[in-house]
């Protein structure tokens, strides 16, 4: 009933994002002048930025793909020259992810309170009743600033982002190795 | 060893502690963060900042707006969200795709049918699946009578944020009857919780039939009794004509969609633009008006009521027989990929981003909700405007905190 492979998809590294961007937006063959969807995805071994656009010379989306951003230093572009409105979209995928924007000027926690220090969204970060998935780890504060315990043999990366408070640029710093040892015990 | 007592002044300094900072800071929080937030706090002379809400009746729900003024004028203003934050999508991660429907509800709650639409269209593309032509005809019927009652609602908020307590009673009188008409069809009158993956929660049944065809009778008439209380009301259209212009280029750079979109004269409309559902056998329009402003906003969802009604009519002399449910497994594993779906809410384009890995859980679930980017364009439209105004800008967008805070 409703066409099902509708949908177009590209791949991108995040060093073309502006110029594709311009390109399917001022090029007269794309035309591609509503952003219909931006967001923030965690696959678990990368991060990932997600656009959705939209033509009217076409009757497919077209989903582009910004691949393989490293999860300790997620950098993109900000597309905000072209849509200004995804102004609020980025912070969002900033809160939620960690993902930086650069060129955003407003890059500030829009939901989490700005003294938050993880990224909820994150697949690191479970919740305090994943029953689920964790089974049997007791109640933690939803905050996670321990390793869940089927990790803590190894070393993980732990974000280290301190409070971003004082800075004029956000920025996650340097990602801390930790030993595993649980502070709140 | 001997402790010498002393007994302190409350002029002391030393007496308080210094607590660190919050959330609760004292506002402009230094050094500013951003650039934007630089600009923010940078003061100059005569101007001043004011706090509103997050608890005012004027908000729609729970927003803080923090508004810098020049006497009587907005100069510039720094939205705070979060207040109504649950994190719906990392919830919906932990569910499976069954419990996504009813995470997703409270998320657009005037128009609960739309938002719990966004994981069941996700999931039913992603295994390719065929939802029978009865159930789709039930979920329009559904939806319109849903935009109805949201439209309805809008109209009476508008005019009561501008001081007019009847046009509320009105629309709450529409929106009333269709929401005891859909508790009939579904059992819940706000988060209906009816879609399923692959149809519907139950067929239609004779209460919900026979409360639609009493409404049906006079609902054209009402409608434009309710035109006719505000469109020639001097006071409404002196306070609604000319606020808050939204011209084309800004629409399209700030991500607008929906009922403020289409008041600039773009007919973009996902239920045209890239059909879904039965809407390419169905007959309707798309209003458009030129003006942008809140007039031409309020007028539009009056068009808009009056093609909801006409789809309603289709809808129900063309519903096939037949079943409501596909035949699928009540415990599914949705095979692994990515979906992009997208419909037309009341407010705007609704759509969903859907990732699943082969498990029963969705992989990422995101949620594209209009009323957040025409909330954020509410910040380019109020300054230069009188505050008394601000509000009547922000109900022309019509906007819901539980799809912005998410």
């Amino acid at each position: 009933m409703t066409a099902r492979q509708d949908t177009t998809e590209i791949r991108i590294s995040p060093t073309n994002v502006a110029a594709v961007m311009t390109l399917l937006h001022d090029d007269p063959g794309f035309r591609f002048l509503i952003l219909s969807d931006l967001c923030g995805v965690d696959t678990g071994s990368a991060m990932q930025v997600v656009y959705h656009l939209w033509s009217d010379s076409t009757p497919d989306w077209l989903r582009v793909i910004v691949d393989g951003l490293p999860r300790d230093d997620p950098r993109a572009p900000s597309v905000t020259f072209l849509w200004n409105g995804a102004e609020w979209a980025e912070r969002e995928a900033y809160d939620m992810f960690g993902i930086i924007f650069e060129g955003n000027r407003d890059l500030r926690r829009i939901y989490m309170p700005p003294d938050y220090q993880s990224f909820p969204l994150r697949k690191d970060f479970l919740l305090a009743d994943d029953a689920a998935r964790s089974p049997g780890q007791g109640v933690r504060h939803m905050e996670q600033t321990f390793q869940p315990a089927e990790y803590r043999r190894t070393p993980v990366l732990r974000q280290g982002l301190g409070s971003d408070a004082g800075q004029m640029a956000p920025g996650i710093q340097t990602a801390i190795l930790s030993s595993g040892e649980d502070p709140a015990r | 060893m001997t402790t010498e007592q002393t007994i302190r002044s409350l002029d002391d300094p030393d007496l308080f502690v210094e607590t660190p900072g919050t959330i609760y800071d004292a506002i402009p929080p230094l050094p500013p963060r951003t650039e934007r937030e630089a600009e923010f706090y940078a003061m100059r002379d005569g101007e001043m900042l004011i706090n509103l809400g997050p608890q005012h009746p004027s908000t729609h729900g729970v927003l803080r707006v923090v508004l810098k003024i020049d006497g009587e004028r907005v100069v510039d203003l720094d939205p705070v969200l979060g207040y109504l934050h649950r994190g719906v999508e990392k919830i919906c991660e932990n569910g499976d795709w069954h419990h996504a429907i009813s995470n997703c509800d409270p998320l657009e709650y005037i128009a609960a049918m739309f938002s719990e639409a966004m994981p069941v269209m996700v999931a039913e593309k992603l295994l390719d699946l065929e939802v029978p032509r009865r159930a789709e005809y039930i979920r329009v019927l559904a939806w319109e009578l849903n935009r109805i009652s949201s439209h309805a609602l809008f109209v009476g908020w508008l005019a009561l944020d501008l001081g007019g307590l009847t046009p509320v009673l009105y629309g709450f009188i529409e929106r009333d009857e269709i929401v005891e008409m859909l508790a009939a069809l579904t059992g819940q009158r706000l988060l209906f919780n009816y879609l399923r993956i692959g149809g519907v929660n139950g067929d239609l049944n004779h209460d919900f039939l026979s409360r639609l065809g009493d409404w049906m009778g006079n609902a054209l008439k009402r409608i434009e009794d309710q035109q006719k209380l505000l469109n020639s009301n001097e006071i409404f259209v002196a306070r609604t004509r000319g606020l808050g212009v939204v011209d084309r280029d800004m629409a399209r750079r700030t991500l607008l969609s929906g009922p403020v979109l289409r008041a600039t004269g773009i007919p973009y409309d996902v239920r045209r633009a890239h059909p879904y559902s039965v809407y390419p056998e169905l007959e309707f329009t798309i209003p458009t008006r030129e003006e942008g402003d809140s007039y031409a906003r309020y007028l539009l969802h009056l068009d808009e009521i009056k093609q909801s009604i006409h789809i309603i009519d289709q809808v129900l002399h063309r519903m096939p027989d037949g079943p409501v449910m596909a035949k699928v497994p009540r415990l599914m594993r949705i095979p692994p990929g990515r979906a992009y779906v997208s419909i037309e809410s009341p407010r705007g384009q609704y759509s969903a981003y859907g990732m699943s890995d082969g498990s029963d859980q969705p992989f990422r679930l995101r949620i594209h909700d209009p009323s957040f980017f025409n909330l954020q364009a509410v910040g380019l439209l109020m300054p230069g405007n009188l505050v008394a105004d601000t509000m009547a800008i922000m109900a022309s967008v019509d906007p819901i905190m539980g799809g912005i805070d998410k």
